[in-house]
């Protein structure tokens, strides 16, 4: 640590620093284009040019590194006649478009020539004209207007993993534009709207909508993984019109995803239910609220019966309940004696899966050294955590993983282990084998027989010669049929190697249902024995059947053929939910209600609402309560949900432990893993149209490798359950590996 | 499709490289290519030279595009490379580049009907004391006139 000075004023500095950095921090302002915080240094737009004593010519802030004893000067004639020129540069071939340029009032060049621009212009000369090009649904180009400072270029290279923009030609033909054109691929491509310095890439969604000082702004978090990314969310007239990152460097930095950037559009798709509708004798009538309640309240205490239990009464969410929703339904229900509770729709056997926890913070999770990946492609399914995992990879760390198809990580992989899932409990027994006998521990008898493969020997080598290594358990085993084991042994080899662990299927909200106690009671069923008897009446929670469950035909012919009395309070509308309800209540989508989310750190992240719901739905907690008030149950005096809230912190639940122990079967069928494609996972998304355009909206494939196929007897032109299939030798042999953005299977082979 | 023999000769290059480093022979690459597919790159040619170096298509685009001596199209039997950058453009390169679209009948970057000859605006080819100068193949042409240029098409035009 040293001292400087710049502009008379003596600050710190460190060792390494650029100048551009201590400015920032002292609060000088220094103009920027190329600079951006989380990027590496271009120093190519030499906007940033200060004057240094003792150098000839004035220094690019950016990239100059402080040294002691350093005297700057932001402000001089040199440094101001430094900038003004450069900025007269960058104008010339700029098409000062601004009146019909969407960056407008938010564009760092618009603001920077008000302060450092001249107000005549000497060019007299034609401007450049670039051709722009179609990028995808997401990001719209105006490539005239760009000043090349290559942001994008390298957030592509350095951010996202893939070099999607780049600078073609040379001089004045030097274009910035991606190489063939079939739209950006990231599925972090929306930051390039937020770096780019101009309006040369601006969100093709919010085109020619408002300008920013007409927009309100509240702050507010994204529910779509389990970061809980911060972020502005942004309206006009009680309508969400676009979505921007808000930075917060333990959680997301300054990046989201373009699953949490563009989901919004789904607000207001015209499937949104909006009243209140109770079905008399087989049709749907839109009532008013209290008509629709009244009908509620009554169905439930009729089915009730004589005997008034609520035995018979199911409780089902899906994985996207804001906290304080979780906790007041399950108080409601528990309050009537009721204790069959769960939102773990998608799961095929509740007691056969994973129960692991995590214990690492997002933040050092760019710190270890060492990661072993089983069962999860993060790359889409949290695209914020593996940006985590690949700012390790890239200062050094390895990664290894375990799983039944080759992905496209975005980051180097060590030693990538591609098996079918019936073998991944084996693999990882045998790992803690020799991690046991190499660390001189006795090995449990269930391991004894085990033979100690290569695979396991590197990937127990690597866990124990790493000082801070991270095991993460992805969604592809919740429904393995040894998922319990895989979880129970990736706690034991995290144990035994020291490295922590970090859970990805608990996807959604689910750790805040877990927190709120939105499980089974004691002698409560779980979703499956619901679904197997003969409950009398249902509240169901935001779920859509046909994506929920694991086995969506099985679960809507429960539902339907009984003759239960079903409650549904849903966001979107759905034909089969009007099919099988008795009453659906339109209840608040992500943004319109204020509740709080739970993220992989356990770190609460409340949120307001930042419109109100539309039309005649309401935030579904507010629909609780008065569902409480009217079947006459105290305690539910809340006057808003931070008072929700605080109860619910009071009273946080413990989900059940596993027991610890390892008991293998095998299967020799073909397996299928089905995972939800990466912009389906949640109603909100399934309704975004533009994320529906993109290449990652569109996959719903069923890969098989060709042996599997002709086991199967199917082609490339075939369906299997329901999804068009796909031949490549990526997957492990026996396996299928769908990803449908349409529905969950039909009919459950295997 | 990259021939096998110019995928060894691409080897060749990529082993003087340390490893994991093969991008670093993308220029020689897709000279090779290039030349292999009678002067000139495709798209398609170029994103098979990335993909076989293991680096972004765009990356070996960049290249691809930066240096004049690739061709994005179908190329001439004779490439003209004169010289316009500062000291041939003093000594009236622009006058010589004029002179040359009006005696082959096609703009610079354009390739004459019968496939014979194309001029190409090039950057200073470090032979300055010759200013202006041009380059044929490997040969430098320089202190040139517009009757010197004359008697240089007319000979490429005999087919010398
Ligand atoms: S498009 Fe925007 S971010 Fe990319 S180089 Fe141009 S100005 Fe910079
Ligand atoms: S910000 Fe320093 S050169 Fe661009
Ligand atoms: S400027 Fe033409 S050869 Fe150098």
């Amino acid at each position: 640590m040293f001292e400087i000075e710049i502009d008379g004023k003596l600050v710190n500095a460190e060792a390494g620093e650029k100048l551009i950095e201590v400015t920032d921090r002292v609060g000088i302002s220094v103009p920027r284009f190329c600079y951006h915080e989380k990027l590496s240094v271009a120093a190519n737009c030499r906007m940033c040019l200060v004057d240094v004593e003792g150098a000839p010519k004035p220094q690019p802030a950016c990239s100059t590194p402080v040294s002691e004893g350093m005297k700057v000067s932001t402000q001089n004639e040199k440094a101001k006649s430094a900038q003004k020129s450069v900025m007269e540069f960058l104008l010339i071939n700029h098409p000062l478009d601004c009146p019909i340029c969407d960056q407008g009032g938010e564009c760092e060049l618009q603001d920077v020539a008000m302060s450092y621009g001249s107000n005549v212009s000497r060019f007299n000369e034609g401007k450049r004209v670039i051709a722009d090009s179609n990028i995808g649904a997401l990001i719209h180009t105006d490539m005239t207007r760009c000043i090349h400072c290559t942001r994008c270029v390298r957030f592509g290279t350095e951010i996202a993993g893939i070099m999607e923009m780049g600078g073609t030609g040379r001089g004045e033909s030097l274009k910035i534009e991606p190489f063939l054109n079939e739209g950006i691929q990231s599925e972090l491509s929306g930051n390039m709207i937020d770096v780019c310095p101009v309006g040369a890439l601006t969100s093709k969604p919010f085109r020619y909508e408002l300008r920013s000082w007409q927009m309100n702004s509240t702050e507010s978090i994204a529910r779509h993984d389990l970061v809980g990314s911060n972020i502005n969310v942004q309206t006009y007239k009680g309508k969400v019109k676009r979505i921007v990152a808000r930075s917060n460097d333990s959680v997301n930095e300054t990046w989201i995803s373009d699953r949490d950037r563009f989901s919004y559009e789904g607000l207001s798709h015209s499937n949104r239910l909006l009243k209140p509708q109770v079905k008399f004798d087989g049709t749907w009538k839109e009532v008013s609220w209290e008509v629709a309640l009244d009908f509620c309240v009554k169905g439930l205490l009729r089915s009730a019966g004589e005997s008034n239990s609520m035995n018979s009464l199911g409780v089902l969410a899906s994985k996207t309940a804001t906290l304080e929703e979780y906790y007041l339904l399950q108080k409601l229900v528990s309050e009537l004696g009721c204790e069959n509770i769960d939102y773990r729709l998608g799961v095929k056997d509740t007691k056969n899966t994973i129960n692991l926890e995590s214990n690492v913070k997002l933040s050092d999770l760019e710190k270890i050294d060492h990661a072993l990946i089983v069962g999860s492609y993060t790359r889409l399914e949290q695209p914020m955590i593996n940006h985590r995992l690949r700012k390790a990879a890239l200062r050094g760390g390895t990664v290894d993983v375990i799983n039944s198809m080759q992905f496209d990580f975005n980051l180097a992989l060590n030693n990538e282990n591609i098996i079918i899932p019936c073998e991944i409990a084996n693999l990882l027994a045998s790992t803690l084998k020799v991690v046991l006998e190499s660390t001189n521990q006795d090995v449990p008898e269930e391991l004894n027989k085990l033979t100690i493969t290569k695979s396991a020997t590197k990937i127990a080598k690597k866990l124990l010669s790493s000082d801070a290594s991270v095991i993460v358990l992805g969604e592809h085993v919740i429904n393995n049929d040894n998922a319990k084991n895989i979880s129970n042994l990736v706690a034991m080899l995290a144990k035994n190697t020291n490295s922590s662990t970090l859970n990805l299927s608990k996807t959604g909200n689910s750790i805040a249902a877990d927190i709120a106690g939105f499980f089974p009671g004691k002698d409560g069923l779980d979703v499956n024995s619901m679904l197997g008897k003969d409950m009398n009446a249902y509240i169901m929670f935001d779920v859509y059947p046909e994506y929920d469950f694991h086995n969506s035909s099985t679960a809507i012919k429960a539902l339907s053929d009984k003759n239960s009395f079903i409650v549904s309070m849903n966001s979107f509308y759905n034909n089969n939910v009007a099919d099988y309800s008795d009453v659906m209540l339109p209840i608040s989508s992500y943004y319109e209600t204020s509740g709080t989310h739970v993220n992989i750190e356990g770190e609460f992240q409340t949120f307001a609402a930042s419109v109100k719901a539309p039309q005649e739905s309401k935030p579904a907690w507010k629909v609780i309560k008065v569902l409480a008030d009217l079947l006459d149950i105290s305690g539910f005096n809340y006057s808003d949900s931070s008072n929700v809230l605080e109860e619910a912190k009071h009273n946080i639940k413990q989900g059940h432990r596993a027991e610890e122990s390892i008991n293998i079967t095998d299967t020799n069928s073909v397996e299928v893993i089905w995972q939800p494609s990466p912009y389906s996972i949640d109603a909100l998304l399934r309704h975004s149209d533009s994320l529906q355009e993109t290449k990652i909206g569109q996959i719903n494939k069923a890969t098989m490798n060709s042996s599997t196929a002709k086991h199967l007897n199917l082609g490339d032109k075939d369906d299997y359950l329901g999804v068009p299939v796909v031949i490549s030798s990526l997957v492990a042999n026996n396996c299928v590996f769908i990803n449908a953005n349409k529905s969950t299977p039909s009919e459950e082979q295997a | 499709m990259i021939s096998n023999k110019a995928k060894k000769e691409i080897n060749s290059w990529v082993e003087k490289y340390p490893e994991g480093r093969q991008s670093s022979a993308v220029m020689e690459a897709l000279k090779i290519v290039q030349s292999e597919n009678g002067n000139s790159l495709t798209t398609e040619l170029i994103q098979e030279v990335a993909d076989y170096l293991d680096m972004p298509g765009i990356a070996a685009q960049e290249v691809a595009t930066f240096y004049e001596n690739y061709n994005h199209s179908p190329m001439a039997k004779n490439v003209i490379r004169v010289c316009h950058n500062i000291s041939c453009m003093l000594n009236g390169s622009d006058e010589l580049i004029t002179h040359l679209e009006s005696k082959t009948g096609v703009k610079t970057g354009e390739v004459t009907q019968d496939g014979n000859i194309c001029v190409k605006k090039v950057e200073c080819l470090g032979a300055c004391v010759g200013a202006p100068m041009l380059q044929i193949d490997d040969k430098y042409y320089e202190h040139l006139t517009l009757e010197k240029v004359d008697a240089i098409i007319d000979g490429l035009k005999e087919g010398k």
